[in-house]
């Protein structure tokens, strides 16, 4: 039977979530915003990926959560951080990756990666949403638009105006302040951009610049962060086609390898399709790996469980 | 996203030293002495920096370390008036808190004199005890490495309307790179030993005329002998702790800082460090680990957030980490009892105020850092980026990148404060913190985790 597993990533503005297949394929994957970690929208999201890899929440064979909402995701194996899950959905979806920079709605990212897609450094935002999808939809909000539409008008702007704040809400006022002096609103929302880039550059500073660069997060899918970043860095940035689903996308490939390393072969049990090994969690050599750290005691080794998968 | 709530992590994992209540029952007595020493015939001293204790006790003073009782008050939850009282007066959440808050305490022990109600907020306890503080008869300022720390004496000096005498105490910032220095070596080191031991004989007489009395040497040198002593201790008792599992933590001896620091030097304070001592190596001999489940083994550089000392203790015990060393421990308070010679003191003292963690340069703060990492098996750096303390945090950067370089061992940074607690955001630090030991784990299964493991020789750097 071909396993399916399920990748959540709780973030603070959507949720998404992806199924992968035993090769580590992408089945089906969906993105819902919400309010800010929102049970209901996380609900809807697995509801829609899960349906539309054509199965049953209860076919899953696994999952795994990551997000700021990580701990709320039910039936969930394990946890990680969106560090790891980031570079290991980015490494996936784009090989050779070397630095990842996620900017999602009120977190920013610097990530290296080595050679096998392993964290090597990371550095993320302080104190406030400076740099992040949040500092955007200020902009959007200020000058009134859509949010969609503030990628393009900020490539037809040319005027540097030296938007210097670093916090969002003195960064609105800032915008306002440029707006009653009459400033164009394209040379406002380049501004602003160029600004961004230059607080992702600083975060990009602390864990060094390395290449190839790939963007990922919500903020990816406007073209002017992308080229303003790609101007800060000197360097082409790479974007994935799902850029926000790779957080998602990494906890579905570590609940993958988690189950694959952890399911032995079928046993000849009537009606069983996997079992579960009993093993001594003192015993050297054991590896932690896909355990939650709740389980104790010692248990005889030797023993198994059959269990059916549904 | 960042959050000001701090969520209480799950069942306390940690295995505290009994001997901290020993501890704290000394300390509380200690300041409960200071409040009433005025009654008792005191003359007063406050003072900041570096551990002059034993030289007012032999002038038979009481005196007041101020970033003591600032860490006292936070420590305890009970900072807020202080440093309310201190922002009426004009500081802003920028100064460093320790200096904001004991600034406060002295606007309140000005104002109480004839106003004990003119609180900030009506928290009448809260302010009556940050107002306890006798007000001075001077105060001498031993502050190193720190431009915030040494200007905070002569702030207290205006508050108090500039009447008071003032002894202010200069200290070279310890380079460290030219061609002879490294760690207590060189001409730099000497020189400045000298300049700062010639300071200390000038205050012996400042302190005559401030008392009327001749100076009593030998009461030095008998509280000196007490105060190397314990310091052995504390040495003997922080070596034990490289043990696997180690059977106390930094949070441990975060708790003894106070006794080390500012005590008098007696057999009540040798036998402190004694039972501190004797408790670990029990735990040694019986595999009593300091907390439950030791998976990793961390550093964490920046003083003390002291109103999250007990919060920060479970967090990191709750994933299993065993925070070991820091810069704050390791590498302060009479941390090399070998220069302090017990019938001539005043030089191993000069030299202990010298080696104060922020008057190192980053060759010397390297080479400690990396040390301790690789003595202790250290798997990963925790920096405190302390919000109010530039001086620790200038070069957080050089060190995390160092032990990444030289070590292969992993850092990360969160904002906190030494006693503000409105700089702490526990998302921050809960997310780096897992993330990294998650990092390790990976690396741990590719059996590559660390270049140098314990014991690893490091060199003075290059």
């Amino acid at each position: 039977m071909t396993r399916r597993v399920l990748g959540v990533d709780l973030g603070s503005t959507t949720a998404k979530a992806v199924v992968v297949d035993e090769a580590g394929a992408i089945l089906a994957s969906s993105t819902v915003a919400m309010g800010a970690v929102s049970r209901a929208g996380m609900h809807r999201c697995i509801d829609e990926a899960v349906g539309r890899a054509g199965i049953e929440v209860g076919d899953v064979s696994g999952t795994i959560s990551t997000g700021y909402g990580r701990k709320l995701v039910p039936g969930i194996q394990r946890s990680y951080t969106e560090i790891t899950c980031h570079a290991r959905g980015v490494a996936a979806m784009v090989p050779g990756v070397r630095l990842i920079v996620d900017i999602g709605g009120q977190d920013s990212k610097a990530i290296t990666v080595d050679k096998d897609g392993l964290v090597v450094d990371f550095a993320m935002n302080d104190r406030c949403a400076s740099g992040t999808g949040r500092f955007y939809e200020v902009l959007a909000r200020a000058i009134e638009i859509e949010l969609p539409e503030l990628g393009p008008l900020a490539m037809r702007g040319s005027q540097d105006l030296e938007v210097s704040s670093m916090c969002a809400t003195f960064a609105e006022t800032e915008i306002v302040s440029l707006m009653a002096q009459d400033m164009r609103v394209e040379d406002i929302a380049s501004s602003v951009h160029r600004a961004i880039a230059g607080r992702t550059l600083a975060l990009v500073a602390q864990v060094g610049r390395r290449t190839p660069v790939v963007m990922t997060g919500g903020v990816a899918r406007n073209p002017a962060a992308v080229h303003f970043l790609s101007r800060a860095l000197d360097h082409e940035v790479l974007v994935p086609e799902q850029p926000q689903i790779s957080g998602a996308y990494g906890a579905a490939l570590l609940a993958m390898e988690s189950f694959l390393r952890t399911s032995p072969p079928v046993p000849d049990v009537p009606g069983a399709d996997f079992i579960f090994p009993r093993v001594d969690h003192t015993a050297a050599g054991h590896s932690c790996a896909g355990c939650d750290g709740h389980l104790r005691g010692k248990v005889e080794l030797g023993a198994a469980i059959p269990l059916r998968s549904s | 996203m960042t959050t000001t709530t701090t969520t209480t992590p799950a069942r306390d994992q940690t295995n505290r030293l009994t001997m901290t209540r020993t501890g704290s029952k000394m300390i509380a007595d200690y300041w409960e002495d200071l409040f009433v020493a005025r009654e008792n015939g005191k003359k007063i001293v406050w003072y900041n920096g570096g551990a002059l204790n034993p030289m007012f006790q032999a002038a038979g003073l009481a005196w007041c370390h101020g970033e003591a009782f600032a860490a006292r008050l936070a420590a305890q939850q009970l900072e807020g008036p202080a440093q309310l009282a201190g922002a009426e007066y004009g500081y802003n959440s920028e100064l460093c808190s320790y200096s904001r808050t004991h600034l406060g305490c002295a606007v309140l022990t000005v104002q109480g004199s004839d106003d004990p109600q003119t609180g900030v907020v009506g928290l009448h306890d809260r302010v009556d005890l940050a107002s306890k503080l006798p007000s001075p008869d001077f105060f001498v300022n031993n502050y190193a490495g720190c431009s915030t720390g040494q200007q905070w004496d002569e702030v207290s000096f205006r508050i108090f309307g500039k009447d008071l005498p003032i002894f202010n105490i200069s200290h070279p910032f310890l380079w460290g790179n030219k061609p002879d220095a490294g760690y207590l070596r060189g001409e730099e080191w000497d020189s400045a030993s000298q300049y700062v031991r010639g300071q200390l004989v000038e205050l012996i007489d400042f302190m005559e005329t401030q008392t009327g009395e001749p100076f009593d040497y030998d009461k030095l040198n008998e509280s000196m002998t007490y105060i190397k002593r314990a310091a052995e201790l504390r040495q003997e008792g922080l070596e034990l702790c490289k043990a696997k599992p180690a059977p106390a933590t930094f949070w441990d001896w975060i708790a003894c800082i106070a006794p080390i620091n500012f005590l008098p030097g007696d057999q009540a304070l040798v036998d402190y460090f004694q039972g501190v001592k004797d408790e670990i190596q029990h735990r040694v001999d019986n595999g009593i680990s300091g907390i439950e489940n030791e998976k990793y083994r961390l550093y964490f550089d920046g003083i003390m957030n002291w109103n999250k000392l007990g919060f920060l203790s479970r967090r990191f015990a709750e994933h299993g980490a065993a925070v070991l060393a820091g810069r704050y421990i390791q590498n302060a308070f009479w941390q090399e009892p070998q220069l302090i010679d017990t019938s001539d003191p005043l030089l191993g003292m000069a030299q202990h105020y010298l080696l104060c963690p922020t008057n190192h340069g980053s060759k010397t703060l390297d080479y400690l850092t990396l040390k301790d990492t690789a003595d202790y098996d250290i798997d990963g750096l925790v920096f405190h980026a302390t919000r109010t303390c530039r001086a620790f945090t200038g070069p957080q950067r050089l060190l995390a990148k160092s032990a990444r370089d030289n070590l292969g061992v992993p850092s990360i940074f969160f904002e906190g404060d030494v006693a503000d607690a409105s700089f702490y955001k526990d998302e921050i630090l809960e997310s780096r913190l897992v993330a990294m030991l998650e990092a390790i784990d990976v690396a741990r299964e590719r059996g590559d985790h660390k270049v140098a493991g314990s014991g690893a020789e490091v060199a003075w750097p290059s």
